[in-house]
This record gives structure tokens, C-alpha cells and sequence, in this order.
């Protein structure tokens, strides 16, 4: 139990900060008098939102989708990787040497192949 | 931390996946990199590739077998065996495509990527021996063959057959994998042998559990294998997909996944009542055998007769199995101790020899006939058939021996060959199955089996019948040439032939003793 204390107080001061932040703008933010329409909008970046959100997505998401994956399971492998590199030698080294390349020259493929163009 | 030491000893099995997926990568490469008009040295690289695979896997099989890569995979005759069977199985895929490729305008260096990653999966998936491992491999395999089957997407047809393919495969695939996962909860273990070691506590503690695992690991692999009744989606998916690709799935695919099943079942056996899977083994075996077969006769189609004549030789390589687990060899191998390092002996021991060789030259003569046949008939299609329904209808071979004599003979030797008519090697592959499963004690199994491959003559002798005896239609087409075509054919009938007549050697090799690690 003791060595959840710790968590504990973590939790509180991370919330804490939350409702502080919220509460200072509450208290600190200029009133407009009448609240323009844009306001109400869900916010995307500056961009205005056009329709709703359950629309058919433009199949070019989904070959950046797939990209991003690529280089994403990438990274989940190379960490454990990174933490262990040390003991596990040389041959560690060689070993993700070649599974990057091969991942690369996916990324490669891809590129040459006009995945990434957005026209 | 346990740091793991590996040898190159242990990279020893998976090097001619390493040249096959190099070449793949090449291959992927030279499609985005070089832009010449003609692609035929795309196919060249890729048949280069499997035959140097080939090579290295026909080396692999006189090493002893032994565990490797931390107990993840094998080394054994078995899959090195496999594996070079799928390695020729590509090699004359490969070639049979590259003509058929060029006649649709089609001719694509992912086209030959995904076989080679697809013979990449087959070839890890007979070695694997831990069931992480197993399904990825298999994942390997099932995505190639996906993308492959609906590679060419011109009318509605391939995009069925990919997309029933796609859903059913992934289907069983979970279906494995939530087996798998039972068969963790009840043993602690992923690794075979380990599994095997703590099957009989398991199972004597929670028997439910360990027989739903079972059940549905093997429902996975009877999908893969198109064992009736999970056979429904091959008939629509074979007449579907690219012919070549049709011939890698009936030809490649299987025997890796047959090689997979009979391994990870080995394993998975011990503890149990030795009658369930005897029983559950023959039961598939005879399902499939009478089923393929009765629905193959109907067929006029001739493709659809092909993939109805795969699920039934499916059967009779299901009949080989059900005799690796007869209660004969089983009894015997409970006094050595079957899965361990302790040989069988004896007779029993001769029994399991000649069970392994029979599965083995079963594979190796359904590989070569196959791919010949349905290469046969990826080379009489018409690119502007494909819309219509008629394109592998029996008329299309009416009078094929009057206008093109040779392919003819071809198409009639790989008949004979499917139907276990001597001296092709149809007929010895079915001679040593049948003939090991009566010495294994499975007589009645045996004798449906033959009965069975009578009806089968009746569907394959049609073909024939309807080539030398039928006038020829006047706007007949007259198959496309290509020299690689031409080669693939003449190889696979020199085989054909060859292994009918003087399979010697060949039967030498796979009857050596420890053929299967741990068995």
C-alpha cells in the first residue's frame, strides 16, 4: 500500500493543475459582450469545419494510414531495443539494422510510388 | 535478463526465406526504380530466386533435426522438405505467370513480390514451432495470397473471390489464434514442446478447456487445408483468383499448411484419449475424400472441377495423417514415448517411415500435377473471355488434340496424373499413402479411398475425352504462347513422368529415420 502513496499524490497534483488552469482563465479571461457564432464550432485546427464527422473518408487517408503504421510498430519495437542494446551486444545491433533498412525501403517503395503525393 | 545466443546454425532454416524475401524486395524496388517496357526479367529474378532457395532447403534436409532459434522453430527434413517442395511450386508459378501476365498486359514486379512473400510465409510456417510464430507466419502467407487472388481486378469476380477469401481467412485465422490462446491459459506455454510437456497436467485438470483449444486450432488449420466442411470457400476462391495464383494456393499453400497441422498436432496429442484424434483425423479424411470427389462430378467447369479435385486430394493427404496418429503407432510409441528424443522402433517405427514418405511424395506429386494442370488451363483463357462465364468450360477443350496435339498430351498426362492412372507419379504418390495407411491398420479408410479416386477418373477422364474425341468449336481459341509458359509445362511434365517412372531417389530421401523433430 505504501508504494502507491506516491501515485496518489501524483494524481491530486496532476488534476489539481487541470482545475487550476481552468479555473485562472475562468477568472482571468476577457467577456465578450455578445458571443459570435464561429465560437460554438468544434475547434480543427483554425480550419472551419464542413459537416458532420460520420462521412466517407477519401481512400488516401488510408495509404497514410498505413504508412504511419509502418513507423509506428517501428518505434514500438526499437525501444525495448534502445533500453537493451548494451547487453544484448553486437549482434542486437545487426539484427535491427537490418529490419530498419527493410522497413526503409518500404517507406522508399511507397515514396517512389507516389503513396505520400497528395494531388 | 536472459540474453539469447544465437549461431549460425540456428539462421540455418530460414536462409532460403531470407533469398526469397531479398528477391521480393528487389523485385518491389525494380518496379518503382527501372521503367523498361519489358518486365520478363522480373519473372526470371523471382524463378531464380526460388530455385536457389530450393537449393539451399534441398542442403537443409540431410541436417539432423534438431530444435532452433530458442525452440521457435525447427530444423527438420520434414519442413526443409516442404519447403523446397514450395520453392518448386513457385519456381513454375512464377513462369507460368509471367506469361500470363504479359497476354493481360498485366505484368507487375509486386506481382511476383507477393508470391515470393507468400512462398516466404509457406516455407516459415512449416518450421515454426510456437504458435506466436505459427499464426504470423501463417498471417505472412494468408495476406500475399489475399492480395494476390485480387490482383487483377477487371470484372467482378476476382474482387468476390478476394473478398471471400479475405473475410473466411481472417475468420479462421482467429479461430486459431483464440485456440491457441486457450491452449496458453491452459498450459502456461506458447513453444510446442513445452505445451506437450504440460499437456497431460492440463488436461487432467481442466479437459474443457484443453478440448475447445483443440478443437479450434484445428478448425484454423482445416480452412487452410479446405478439409470439407470448411471447404465452402474454395471452389469460388480457386475460379476466381489469377489461374497461377491458383496453382501456388492448390499446390503451396496446402502442403504448408498440412506440414504445419500434422507438427503442431504431433505436439498437441499427448495426454489425450489417443482415439479422439484418430477418430477426429479420420472422420475429416473421409468427409473430404467422398465429399471432393461427388462434388467434383457435376463440374463442367473445368477450373472449378480442379479446385473441387484439390479439396478431394486434400482428403487423401488427410488419410496420411489419420494414419500418423493410428492407434497401432500411437501404442507403440506410448512404450518408447512418442515426442520425445526416443526414436519409434520396430515395425512401428517402419509404419511411421513409410506414413511420412507417403504424405511427402503425396505432396510432391500433387505440386507438380497441379501446377501443370491448371497451367494448362491458364494458358488456353482468353484475356476477353473474362467477362463472359464460358472461359474454362469443357468445350474449350473440344478438339484441342487436332489443333494443338501437344498440349493435348500434356493436359491429358496431368489428368491421368490427378485420377492415379500409372506410370505418373499420381499414381505411385496414392500407391505409398494408401499402401502405409493399410500397414498403419486404416484398411477401411484405404478402400474408400481408391473407391473414392474412381469417381474421381470419371471427371478427369472427361477432359480427355472431350480433347481427342470432340470436334473442335469453329471460333476454338488456340492457347497463348510464351516461352516461360511452355517451360513451366514441360517441366512440370517431365516430372510428371520422371517421379511415375523412376522415383528412386527421391523416395530414398524422405524415408530416412527422424524425419519430424521429436517424432
Amino acid at each position: 500500500m505504501q508504494s502507491w502513496i506516491p501515485i496518489l499524490v501524483y494524481l491530486a497534483i496532476a488534476s489539481s493543475v487541470g482545475f487550476l488552469m481552468l479555473g485562472a482563465s475562468r477568472v482571468l479571461r476577457v467577456r465578450a459582450k455578445d458571443v459570435p457564432p464561429t465560437r460554438e464550432l468544434t475547434y480543427e485546427s483554425g480550419e472551419e469545419p464542413v459537416g458532420n464527422a460520420w462521412i466517407r473518408f477519401h481512400p488516401r487517408y488510408y495509404v497514410v494510414a498505413l504508412v504511419f503504421i509502418l513507423f509506428d510498430v517501428e518505434t514500438a519495437f526499437l525501444v525495448p531495443w534502445a533500453l537493451n542494446v548494451r547487453a544484448l551486444g553486437r549482434f542486437a545491433i545487426v539484427e535491427m539494422i537490418v529490419f530498419v533498412v527493410i522497413l526503409l525501403l518500404g517507406w522508399v517503395y511507397a515514396l517512389r510510388k507516389g503513396a505520400l503525393k497528395w494531388q | 535478463m536472459i540474453i539469447p545466443h544465437f549461431t549460425l546454425n540456428d539462421f540455418l532454416p530460414v536462409m532460403p526465406v531470407g533469398v526469397l524475401m531479398a528477391a521480393a524486395i528487389v523485385l518491389m524496388l525494380s518496379e518503382v526504380f527501372l521503367t523498361s517496357t519489358t518486365r520478363t526479367y522480373q519473372a526470371i529474378i523471382a524463378a531464380l530466386a526460388s530455385i536457389v532457395a530450393g537449393g539451399i532447403a534441398v542442403n537443409n534436409a540431410f541436417e539432423p533435426a534438431r530444435l532452433v532459434l530458442q525452440g521457435y522453430a525447427v530444423l527438420d527434413p520434414f519442413s526443409s522438405w516442404t519447403t523446397a517442395m514450395v520453392c518448386l511450386g513457385t519456381f513454375l508459378a512464377v513462369l507460368l505467370s509471367a506469361g500470363f501476365l504479359k497476354h493481360r498486359n498485366a505484368e507487375r514486379g509486386e506481382f511476383y513480390a507477393l508470391m515470393l512473400f507468400a512462398a516466404a510465409g509457406m516455407s516459415l510456417l512449416s518450421l515454426s514451432a510456437e504458435f506466436i510464430t505459427l499464426f504470423i507466419n501463417l498471417e505472412v502467407l494468408s495476406v500475399a495470397t489475399y492480395a494476390l487472388t485480387a490482383f487483377l481486378r477487371r470484372g467482378p469476380r476476382p474482387s468476390e473471390a478476394g473478398f471471400k477469401y479475405f473475410i473466411l481467412g481472417a475468420f479462421a485465422a482467429a479461430l486459431l489464434l483464440y485456440g491457441a490462446a486457450l491452449i496458453y491459459g491452459a498450459t502456461g506455454a506458447t513453444k510446442l514442446v513445452e505445451v506437450s510437456a504440460a499437456l497431460p497436467a492440463a488436461f487432467a485438470k481442466s479437459p474443457a478447456l484443453v478440448y475447445a483449444g483443440l478443437g479450434l486450432v484445428l478448425a484454423g488449420f482445416a480452412f487452410k487445408v479446405a478439409a470439407v466442411p470448411f471447404h465452402m470457400w474454395t471452389p469460388d476462391v480457386y475460379e476466381g483468383a489469377p489461374t497461377p495464383v491458383t496453382a501456388l494456393m492448390s499446390a503451396g499453400v496446402k502442403a504448408a499448411a498440412f506440414v504445419a497441422m500434422v507438427r503442431t498436432f504431433l505436439f498437441l496429442v499427448k495426454g489425450i484419449d489417443p482415439v479422439i484424434p484418430f477418430t477426429v483425423f479420420s472422420l475429416l479424411a473421409l468427409l473430404t475424400m467422398v465429399g471432393g470427389n461427388l462434388l467434383a462430378l457435376p463440374q463442367r467447369n473445368v477450373k472449378r472441377m480442379l479446385a473441387y479435385s484439390s479439396i478431394a486430394h486434400a482428403g487423401y493427404m488427410l488419410l496420411g495423417v489419420a494414419a500418423l496418429f493410428a492407434p497401432k503407432l500411437v501404442e507403440a510409441g506410448a512404450k518408447v514415448g512418442v515426442l520425445t528424443a526416443t526414436p519409434l522402433t520396430g515395425t512401428a517405427q517402419d509404419v511411421s517411415v513409410a506414413v511420412y514418405k507417403g504424405l511427402l511424395f503425396y505432396i510432391l506429386g500433387y505440386t507438380v500435377t497441379s501446377l501443370g494442370a491448371f497451367g494448362t488451363i491458364s494458358a488456353l483463357e482468353r484475356r476477353e473471355d473474362e467477362t463472359r462465364g464460358n472461359t474454362w468450360d469443357l468445350e474449350r477443350f473440344a478438339g484441342l488434340a487436332q489443333r494443338k496435339p501437344g498440349w493435348a498430351a500434356a493436359m491429358a498426362l496431368f489428368m491421368l496424373s490427378l485420377g492415379g492412372v500409372p506410370p505418373t507419379v499420381g499414381f505411385l504418390g496414392k500407391l505409398f499413402l494408401f499402401s502405409a495407411a493399410v500397414d498403419a491398420g486404416l484398411l477401411g479408410l484405404a478402400i474408400v479411398g481408391v473407391l473414392s479416386s474412381v469417381i474421381g477418373v470419371y471427371f478427369y477422364l472427361r477432359v480427355v475425352v472431350y480433347m481427342f474425341m470432340r470436334p473442335a468449336p469453329i471460333d476454338a481459341p488456340a492457347p497463348f504462347r510464351h516461352w516461360t509458359t511452355e517451360l513451366a509445362l514441360v517441366t512440370s511434365a517431365v516430372l510428371v513422368v520422371g517421379l511415375g517412372i523412376l522415383p528412386g531417389t527421391i523416395t530414398e530421401w524422405f524415408s530416412r529415420v527422424g524425419m519430424v523433430f521429436g517424432h
